[in-house]
């Protein structure tokens, strides 16, 4: 009896499977919002984006509510006259405003759809403002039409824009550039640790792990402590190498690593994102290499206990399977982790439109099952859709996917951005081995949760 | 009221035969108001006596929304209503976004109300239909007829074709139907004849046949319409005919836009290239 009625049909979701061309709960931010984020990590340095306010409310509080730290992001409030006549007015008394109230070091201009779609010259804007307003300080600006690329673009862009409208001429230096791409808190302080305890001097671009991680304050403070600082920056020109940390922006043609190289010789380290044992080995191997020191003992200790690990709990993780989404390279680097330790991934979804995802994976992860799906341009009604399918045992990314775990009652393992359902979303360590431990004892205490959750009997013993 | 909206390529004489056109209606004791759909300001000269204006986008940009309907509607020619919606300076900015927020505005203050008591509004678009913004007349039901003018020269009849494809989307959703073409001639061999033709086969008919006559220029230069500079020209009567037929004219189609090939082949036929 009770058989029959958990057969009975349940209502049925409309078929969609029409609309392809709507997105429904999309698995991608806004292009500005990438851009903001890594304006962020410049030291002094306001985000102003050119165009409407909402597009600044909005991205403000996306991040604020992943970082729980406060954020200004400036705009030039377009309204129905900016939108006819152009924002030159607007952008002008902006600027104008936020050099007097905020005095930053930088302001980084980020366009929105609007400014963009009216073709807006900002270019020939930003050289009117710069004669016109004494004491502006150094402007960079970024293309960043939220209908051509995600977040993901956004953030890679502002990179370039920094590097090719801040650095100096070559000043040859010891230290090493480090383009760590869109990772946490958390990750890079701990890329910072890494660099550095090789002897390396390293200039990380964007650095936010203090600017949206800090302590608390007595008083608001709108520009907060920390960040790379333009002077840095200007002298990425005269580093050794340059670190670039994404598979897929190797086969990218021009990024910020190739903008450094081709300009000024800076020798381009393409690296996969550090995440799991093979990439971190890779990058550890890059360091010993620049530096030509050994990896230090602690780091080498950090490796045998994660493999120690490994052989610990290969029975609770091996077989399992997974659908793991976000921002390609996060999830070339989480699949590539979950391949090491015996997770068959069942499906990778970006958001985003990189036609180099698919290829980046098969080469980073050579081993990953055929059967696997790797798709780009997903949004979350596709991968749930696919994940009803596919049957997962567990879902890796951001809080966007807690509703389909909820749907298919398993658990999510939080990684990625943004993390809205937890505390700490800012500080989860995806990178090197310490951050490889602290995921793969997260993902095998998930199974043994689940496991005790799932059984009749108490189980305190596993 | 009836709503017109008039659109051609770009110098075949839009404003020129509107505002003509227009002085035939008000002659004939109707109510009129022009909208001028150009940035450039100016599709009412010739009804305003020269007369400088202030558009709609420009009291928009000095004064914000807060706007008296006097404050951009002026009196020309037999109490003809004049309206500019202006926009930026060429590369800036968006014009096709300039006319959407003045016929908006347009709306919100009244201009077609009851109590106006229009007879008629034109709508007088800048010849290339860029984007959405200039297809606004057509859309929403503002503007119910459309009136090509062109030549017998190739691009414009090439223009007069992707108007009609445009006609035909926005039928689709609306009411908007095509009036005619109206010929405003270049002395082109078998010009009457071509268009002619043409309008047959777009399932349309060639409204009027405007002949080039240089009283046209002699008024424009005095800044006034043909009619009001000289009522007795010839050329004069060319618009009174122009303005009747279009009072009286019934046949409003769906046009049915030719595929190139068969353009030019109307093209051969009237021995352009002989």
């Amino acid at each position: 009896m009770i058989e029959e009625f958990s057969l009975t049909e349940e209502p049925k979701a409309p078929d969609l499977s029409h609309c392809t061309a709507a997105t429904r709960n999309a698995c991608k931010l806004c292009t500005p919002l990438g851009a903001c984020l890594v304006f962020r990590g410049i030291e002094g340095a306001i985000p102003f984006l050119h165009g409407s306010q909402g597009c600044s409310t909005y991205i403000r509080r996306y991040l604020i509510s992943h970082f729980r730290e406060p954020m200004d992001i400036a705009a030039s409030n377009f309204n129905e006259d900016s939108a006819v006549f152009g924002g030159a007015k607007n952008l002008h008394a902006g600027l104008k405003n936020v050099s007097r109230q905020y005095k930053p070091a930088l302001i980084g201009v980020a366009t929105t759809c609007l400014s963009e779609t009216i073709g807006e010259d900002m270019a020939a804007l930003l050289l009117d403002c710069r004669r016109a307003i004494p004491d502006l300080p150094p402007v960079v600006h970024v293309s960043t039409a939220s209908y051509r690329g995600s977040h993901i673009d956004g953030f890679h862009d502002a990179v370039t824009a920094l590097i090719d409208q801040l650095v100096l001429p070559p000043d040859p230096h010891g230290g090493v550039n480090l383009l760590p791409g869109m990772l946490s808190t958390a990750d890079l302080r701990h890329l910072r640790e890494l660099v550095e305890a090789f002897g390396l001097p390293v200039t990380m671009l964007p650095d936010y792990s203090d600017t949206l991680d800090g302590p608390t304050w007595m008083d608001y403070e709108a520009l907060p402590e920390g960040g790379t600082s333009v002077e840095a920056i200007r002298r990425m020109s005269g580093a050794r190498a340059t670190l670039e940390f994404g598979d897929t922006l190797r086969f990218t043609r021009r990024t910020a690593a190739t903008n450094l190289a081709e300009r000024f010789g800076v020798v381009r380290e393409n690296l996969g994102t550090p995440i799991g044992l093979r990439a971190t080995e890779a990058m550890i191997q890059a360091l010993e290499r620049i530096s030509g020191r050994p990896c230090p003992p602690a780091i080498t200790a950090e490796r045998g206990r994660l493999l120690d690990s490994m052989v610990d709990a290969h029975k609770v993780v091996f077989g399992k399977r997974a659908v793991v989404y976000g921002e390609a390279d996060l999830v070339i680097g989480l699949t590539s982790f979950l391949c090491e330790i015996g997770v068959e991934p069942v499906l990778c979804a970006s958001g985003g439109k990189s036609e180099h995802f698919p290829t980046a994976l098969r080469v980073a992860v050579p081993e990953l099952p055929s059967t696997c799906m790797v798709r780009d341009n997903m949004d979350f009604a596709d991968i749930d859709a696919l994940g009803k399918e596919l049957k997962p045992d567990v879902l890796i990314g951001n809080s966007k996917g807690y509703g389909m775990a909820r749907a298919l009652d398993i658990p999510l393992v939080h990684a990625g951005f943004p993390i809205h359902d937890r505390l700490g979303g800012q500080r989860v360590l995806h990178v090197g081995y310490r951050g490889a431990q602290q995921f793969y004892d997260q993902i095998v205490n998930t199974f043994l949760a689940r496991k005790q959750e799932k059984s009749t009997v108490g189980y305190s013993y596993l | 009221m009836r709503k017109i909206a008039i659109y051609g390529k770009g110098g075949i004489g839009k404003s020129t035969t509107t505002q003509n056109t227009v002085a035939g209606l008000v002659e004939m004791g109707r109510k009129v108001m022009v909208v001028g759909c150009d940035p450039k300001a100016d599709s009412t000269r010739l009804l305003l006596g020269g007369l400088a204006q202030r558009s709609v986008l420009d009291t928009l940009r000095e004064e914000g929304e807060d706007v008296d309907l006097e404050d951009i509607r002026s009196q020309g020619f037999c109490n003809a209503l004049c309206v500019e919606s202006g926009g930026p300076e060429p590369g800036v900015g968006c014009a096709g976004r300039g006319i959407i927020t003045s016929i908006n505005m347009l709306e919100q203050l009244g201009a077609y109300e009851d109590k106006v008591g229009l007879d008629y509004v034109f709508y007088d678009v800048l010849g290339d239909v860029v984007c959405g913004g200039f297809a606004m007349p057509i859309r929403e039901g503002k503007a119910e007829e459309i009136y090509i003018v062109c030549s017998g020269e190739m691009m414009a009849m090439y223009a007069a074709n992707n108007i009609c494809k445009g006609i035909v989307k926005f039928a689709q959703t609306g009411v908007v139907r095509l009036g005619g073409l109206i010929c405003n001639s270049r002395n082109v061999d078998r010009e009457r004849d071509l268009i002619e033709a043409f309008a047959e086969k777009l399932g349309t008919q060639m409204i009027h046949f405007v002949p080039r006559d240089n009283d046209v220029q002699r008024a424009e230069i005095n800044r006034k319409t043909v009619i009001e500079w000289n009522a007795e020209a010839p050329q004069a009567d060319e618009y009174r005919a122009l303005a009747k037929a279009i009072e009286n004219n019934k046949k409003l189609v769906i046009p049915k836009p030719l595929p190139i090939e068969a353009l030019e082949a109307l093209l051969m036929e009237y021995g352009l290239f002989n």
